[in-house]
């Protein structure tokens, strides 16, 4: 009995070392450990393979809160209403199931009724303005939508959307998430991605944007959700000069993720600054370090946690494991940015990294990611899945619609390989017609006129430049558990599909 | 109606002149919540409420209520703050109400914001202090709750009554979880990122003081404090292999029969460290690198190879990446 009992636990992964020195985070790390390591297939598992992705039950799961439903646990997002969609919406799209016109036009219509008179989505109708909500109704209407009257994209208020981004916008650079509301980076992400997708992009509306975005990199190398200055203790009004701009909240991977990808977004406006200009910089070494340690171990299933200490969470397969496919944007890690090497530093680095290559069994290896793909999806596709439909934080909690969705986009981004195409970006900038005037009058003033059309121009060439690796695409190597579970691509910087994503750009810029 | 509910605003008298707003008119939503009948209720009124723009004591009851069914209502949280100043409401006796909020709904984005919008007007930061101190002590990790206490030192920046104290506040926090990284972070915040203190003016020995041996001792594999002390060394611009022969006692397995002499620089593990700590050795093949000569990186390449076939497997691709880059660097 003892013998076998020993047998048993020495094929499992070992614990996260504690020094024997127990505290309350090493207690609570231990007890999730403890639980994940059950989720591991035993070895003689029966006939259906443990590394399937139930497609059918999730596909239940989100058709029910659609058609029947949310419960009165959902009264804590009454104010994310466009997010309740939007979520569902794309766990849709990431799996292939197109809504029928009938229900695509409710959603529409729901959406709409949330739009604010006055500009911008808000969390209902009735409630105020938001940049995040509005992030999640344009991406809802990128999903449902259609270009022509009715089709709710057409009546999405551009020109209020963009006083309302400007009414937002604090000296420095940043913008509360509302009237009278914190300011974050999650509500920057939200604006900087729908104003490129809407062609309301303009040097005024992101003018400091990227000095801000810049100040919120802690000295772990991720972001935290926004900086402040030192106040005259005697002047409420008055920063103190030269004082330092220091992180607000440690480095978290939701912050991270919206803070990088909001840097993805302003690359073309940094580009376009003047020489002479000082050029705000991130810490990229440090990032792509604090990213990877974001990983758990095997005895974590190797899911992501979203701060130092903390604990596994399959939404932050997202948040974090989403963030390496931006940084490809940013010349980190990817075969399409690969510096040229002469064959001698090759014959070294093959020497050196000799018997280092993961997988044994089936597993293809890939050399342009910089974070085990293989482990994440197996901990979206052993813990992440809830029995009776719905993806999770972790077991044994419950299922619901917003852990749904971030697995899955976890789940897609592990599978594919989505990275900025310097070639389709290139092509997409030359053919450019320089006539193309913006469809709405922003007002821009004239002084701004020559910048704000090379931003145009370069933000919507930028976005429409991913693309997907289609050696990659045509094989279903990298997908753990077989094609079965193959999800549809997802675009790093949006979370839509790409197709969506180009849908609602190329009808906005008149393309 | 049942005991201890709350009155439909529909059933009160003083709201009789007001006609509530449905959410939907003409519309079947698509993925709709399935409300209480109190909840439907209130925000019927705050639609009302919010349209005709009506700004009175009674907004405060109905606003309340909502919050108290979902902290999460960000608009009826706006709506409240707008009426606050309007009917220049007592904002002492609102900051009482948040004491309680706080408390139940530790993890709301507006509760912690309302305080500040509060506290911005009122000026009274030193009992938020041990306010924070108090919350902490229900979620010792609440992103907000830190972020309000930073907020509340940058802002008020009052050196002798808000400023003085916050190290030793840290040390409490650190003392009952080493491994709590909100407690790490704010660390860094009081005595790096913002600015030097009064007393703290001899950078020297104030780096000598945290450079963390002693936590790192006490439990090697904490991940906080390596990246703190990570962190300040970049901070100061000091190269890693300062601390080279601190770290190089963490990157082997224990020895028993090693004879430990006694530095306050060079604190040895424990015998029931985990060793080796594999953030030591990551530490140490940095110091490698940094060397910047082949034989560094063929050291380093050495640790990271090690790290990725048997201390931190999970990783392999970023070790292969980092072989990679320093091979690539030393070439050109």
């Amino acid at each position: 009995m003892a013998a076998e009992e020993q047998k048993e636990t020495a094929t499992l992964p070992k614990l996260t070392p504690f020094d024997n020195h127990p505290t309350p985070t090493s207690d609570v790390q231990h007890e999730t450990e403890e639980i994940l390591l059950e989720h591991l297939p035993s070895p003689d598992a029966t006939a259906q393979s443990p590394y399937a992705l139930n497609k059918s039950v999730h596909i239940q799961f989100l058709a029910k809160h659609l058609i029947k439903g949310l419960n009165a646990r959902y009264i804590s997002q009454d104010a994310s209403q466009p997010w309740l969609l939007f979520w569902i919406l794309q766990a849709f799209s990431c799996m292939g199931v197109v809504l029928d016109p009938d229900n695509c036009q409710r959603a529409i219509d729901k959406i709409l009724a949330c739009q604010h008179p006055a500009g911008g989505f808000s969390g209902g109708p009735g409630q105020a303005a938001h940049l995040l909500t509005t992030y999640a109704s344009v991406c809802a209407l990128a999903i449902i939508g259609r270009p022509g009257k009715g089709g709710g994209w057409e009546e999405i208020d551009r020109k209020a959307i963009y006083d309302f981004f400007l009414s937002v916008k604090q000296k420095d650079g940043s913008f509360l998430v509302a009237h009278h509301s914190e300011v974050d980076v999650r509500g920057i992400y939200c604006l900087l991605v729908v104003a490129t997708l809407l062609d309301i992009l303009t040097p005024e509306l992101i003018a400091g944007t990227p000095e801000f975005i810049a100040s919120c990199q802690t000295y772990e190398g991720g972001f935290s959700s926004s900086s402040f200055p030192s106040y005259d203790p005697h002047n409420p009004q008055k920063i103190l000069e030269g004082s330092p701009r220091p992180a607000l909240g440690e480095a978290h991977g939701g912050y991270t993720f919206c803070a990088v990808a909001s840097w993805v977004l302003l690359q073309p406006y940094i580009k376009l600054l003047p020489p002479e200009a000082p050029k705000p910089s991130i810490d990229l070494k440090a990032l792509l370090r604090w990213l990877v340690l974001m990983q758990g171990t095997e005895s974590e299933l190797g899911g992501f946690r979203g701060r130092t200490n903390k604990l596994v969470d399959g939404c932050y397969s997202w948040w974090c494991g989403g963030a390496f496919g931006l940084l490809e944007a940013l010349g980190v890690g990817g075969l399409e940015n690969a510096k040229s090497v002469s064959e001698e530093v090759i014959d070294q680095e093959e020497e050196a990294l000799k018997g280092l290559k993961i997988g044994g069994g089936d597993w293809v290896d890939i050399d342009d990611e910089l974070f085990n793909s293989k482990a994440l999806q197996e901990y979206i596709l052993l813990a992440g899945q809830a029995p009776d439909g719905g993806l999770r934080d972790k077991p044994p909690k419950a299922p619901d619609v917003y852990h749904t969705l971030y697995c899955l986009s976890g789940l897609s981004i592990a599978q594919h390989h989505v990275f900025p195409s310097t070639s389709k970006c290139k092509k997409l900038s030359e053919a450019w017609n320089p006539f193309n005037e913006r469809k709405i009058d922003l007002g821009v003033s004239s002084e701004d006129k020559d910048l704000n059309a090379s931003l145009r121009r370069e933000a919507y060439a930028a976005i429409l430049s991913w693309d997907e690796d289609i050696a990659r695409a045509s094989s279903y190597a990298h997908i753990v558990g077989g094609k079965d579970n193959r999800l549809n691509a997802t675009h790093p910087i949006t979370n839509l599909t790409m197709t969506h994503t180009e849908g609602i750009a190329k009808w906005a810029y008149g393309l | 109606m049942s005991e201890g509910r709350a009155t439909l605003f529909a059933d009160r008298e003083e709201w009789k002149d007001v006609e509530p707003l449905e959410q939907y008119e003409n519309l079947n939503p698509l993925a709709p919540i399935l409300y209480t009948p109190e909840y439907k209720d209130a925000t019927g009124y705050f639609r009302a409420i919010a349209k005709s723009g009506e700004k009175s004591p009674r907004v405060l009851v109905l606003t309340e209520a909502i919050i108290r069914m979902n902290p999460g209502h960000y608009s009826a949280w706006q709506y409240r703050y707008e009426t606050l100043l309007a009917i220049d409401a007592p904002l002492d006796v609102e900051l009482k109400l948040m004491n309680e909020f706080a408390v139940k709904y530790l993890k709301s984005y507006q509760v912690w914001h309302h305080r500040r919008l509060l506290v911005t007007i009122m000026r009274k930061p030193i009992p938020e202090l041990a306010f924070i101190t108090l919350s902490l002590s229900e979620d010792s990790k609440n992103y907000h709750t830190w972020s309000y206490r930073q907020w509340l030192l940058a802002y008020f920046n009052d050196e002798e009554d808000l400023w003085a104290k916050e190290l030793d506040f840290v040390e409490r926090m650190l003392a009952q979880d080493i491994r709590n990284n909100s407690a790490w972070h704010h660390r860094f915040f009081v005595v790096w990122a913002s600015g030097v203190r009064d007393g703290e003016e001899d950078r020297e020995r104030v780096l000598k003081r945290e450079l963390t041996q002693q936590s790192i001792s006490l439990a090697p594999n904490n991940a906080s404090a390596w990246n703190y002390l990570r962190g300040i060394l970049n901070h100061n611009k000091v190269a890693f292999s300062s601390v080279a022969e601190f770290v190089k006692l963490y990157t082997v397995p224990y020895d028993a029969s090693r004879k430990d002499i006694v530095d306050v620089d060079l604190p040895p593990p424990g015998p029931s460290a985990d060793l080796p700590c594999a953030a030591a050795i990551e530490f140490l093949a940095d110091v490698y690198e940094q060397e910047g000569d082949k034989d560094g990186v063929q050291r380093a390449t050495e640790l990271w190879k090690s790290l990725a076939t048997e201390h931190d497997t999970i990783r392999v691709k970023y070790w292969e990446h980092r072989i990679r880059e320093a091979l690539e660097s030393v070439q050109s």
